[in-house]
């Protein structure tokens, strides 16, 4: 079984893809760094790839394969219309979930 | 390449041993393509998938194995992945509660009903089908209104408080308790597993077998080496002459469980099978109730383990139908 180091990223996994396929069009591993380097995770392949071919077979992100100056091709995805629809539904969900998190683990700490 | 941490190595690190894993048919590759078409996927889709999953091993520069692991393992774990998202299509609106359940699958908004999950294996003949089944013990309702189908090649789960009625309602599934109100048709070839008794104490294992097996129309050696066939790919050895009742908690539900399979029915329905199973047991089960499933089995199992969930198709909320 293939886990992501912090189980509760799964749920928001889509929603960081999108939100950085928007940015700009990437690959699997440019978007692993990316996440990376946000220190939101180290997303195993096992995990990431199925997700990136998940979006894909949802239509919300669409992808074009690129050769690379060094090495072999690379798929970039890029967000589509609808994929940017979920993202923003997704967007609004996870800054509920967010608020509601502070609130409760800020209600104590303040005193 | 050894030591690869969890995540993505750098791609500048390791380049030189690229060659060899990213064409032909051979090797993880292969594998992971053979272990897609032995799930049913087809041929054409298989061959993109594992083709797609060495080229992005290959923009990585990692060797699949490292990325993915053991390649059998993956293309599973991928086609569950896949299937996850799949829209709950025979799921009545109420009975489906995604924010609660599965927090996995994030955006029920972007999913088109009744889409057809590309690659997944297409529902087969209905197996089951119940229609405002409910029941009542005197005057109060357990249950009321229940409608529910289920499919070859699918896996429904039953959820709910204890006290809602699962177990009653598997029972009328099975035909072992009448319904007040509704009516229920199944397939004829129907294993039924108990959450607890279902066997005898004072028999063996292999007296199990023989005993269930000529209940179903088993001559006693098919039945017996049958019996040792379901119960090994439950880790499980049954040792001649041990009676049942000194079996673990765990290993008589594996007992169930083989009983319940025995006859190679076409739907199974499993009462929390896993009581008293340890974890690796219990991850073993799911892969027997994923292999039934890509076996074109239809399976129902009743469970209050709700992370147990991103394995099945449909979930009815058997509290939410109230």
């Amino acid at each position: 079984m293939v886990t992501a180091p912090r189980p509760w990223l799964h749920g928001f996994l889509d929603l960081c893809l999108l939100a950085m396929l928007r940015e700009r069009p990437d690959y699997g591993y440019g978007l692993a760094q990316r996440l990376a380097a946000a220190g939101v995770a180290d997303v195993p392949g096992g995990t990431l790839y199925p997700a990136l071919l998940r979006l894909e077979q949802q239509g919300l992100a669409e992808p074009r394969w690129q050769p690379s100056e060094s090495g072999p091709r690379r798929k970039y995805y890029a967000v589509t219309e609808a994929g940017r629809a979920a993202l923003d539904a997704q967007v609004a969900e996870w800054q509920r979930f967010r608020d509601g998190i502070d609130l409760l683990v800020t209600a104590g700490a303040a005193r | 390449m050894s030591g690869t941490p969890p995540g993505l190595p750098d791609p500048a690190g390791d380049r030189d041993g690229r060659d060899g894993w990213t064409g032909g048919r051979d090797g993880w590759t292969g594998r992971f393509e053979d272990e897609l078409l032995r799930l049913g996927l087809q041929p054409a889709r298989a061959r993109r998938l594992a083709e797609e999953t060495a080229q992005q091993a290959a923009e990585s520069a990692t060797a699949p194995d490292a990325l993915f692991g053991p390649a059998h393992l993956y293309a599973r774990h991928l086609l569950t992945e896949l299937n996850t998202a799949a829209p709950p299509a025979a799921v009545p609106p109420r009975a489906t509660q995604p924010g609660a359940i599965q927090p996995g699958a994030i955006q029920p908004g972007a999913i088109q009903p009744g889409a057809v999950r590309p690659g997944a294996i297409q529902p087969g003949p209905v197996r089951l089908r119940l229609t405002g089944v409910g029941k009542r013990y005197r005057r109060r309702t357990v249950f009321s209104g229940v409608d529910l189908t289920v499919r070859a090649g699918e896996v429904t789960a039953i959820v709910g408080a204890n006290g809602c009625g699962k177990s009653t309602l598997l029972r009328i599934c099975a035909g072992l308790t009448r319904p007040t109100t509704g009516t229920v048709h199944r397939t004829r070839r129907v294993g039924f597993v108990p959450q607890d008794g279902g066997t005898a104490g004072w028999l063996t294992a292999g007296e199990h077998f023989r005993l269930f097996g000529a209940a179903a129309g088993l001559a006693a050696r098919r039945a017996g080496s049958t019996g040792e066939h379901l119960a090994a790919r439950l880790a499980w050895r049954p040792e001649p002459g041990q009676l049942a009742q000194h079996l673990s908690g765990g290993t008589r539900q594996k007992l169930n469980l083989v009983l319940g399979e025995l006859h190679a029915p076409d739907l199974l329905l499993l009462d929390e099978p896993y009581q008293g199973f340890d974890q690796g047991t219990y991850l073993d089960f799911w892969k027997q109730v994923l292999a039934w499933r890509d076996a074109g089995k239809a399976v129902v199992v009743v469970t209050h383990l709700l992370h147990d969930l991103q394995h099945v198709n449909h979930v009815h909320d058997l509290g939410a139908a109230q």
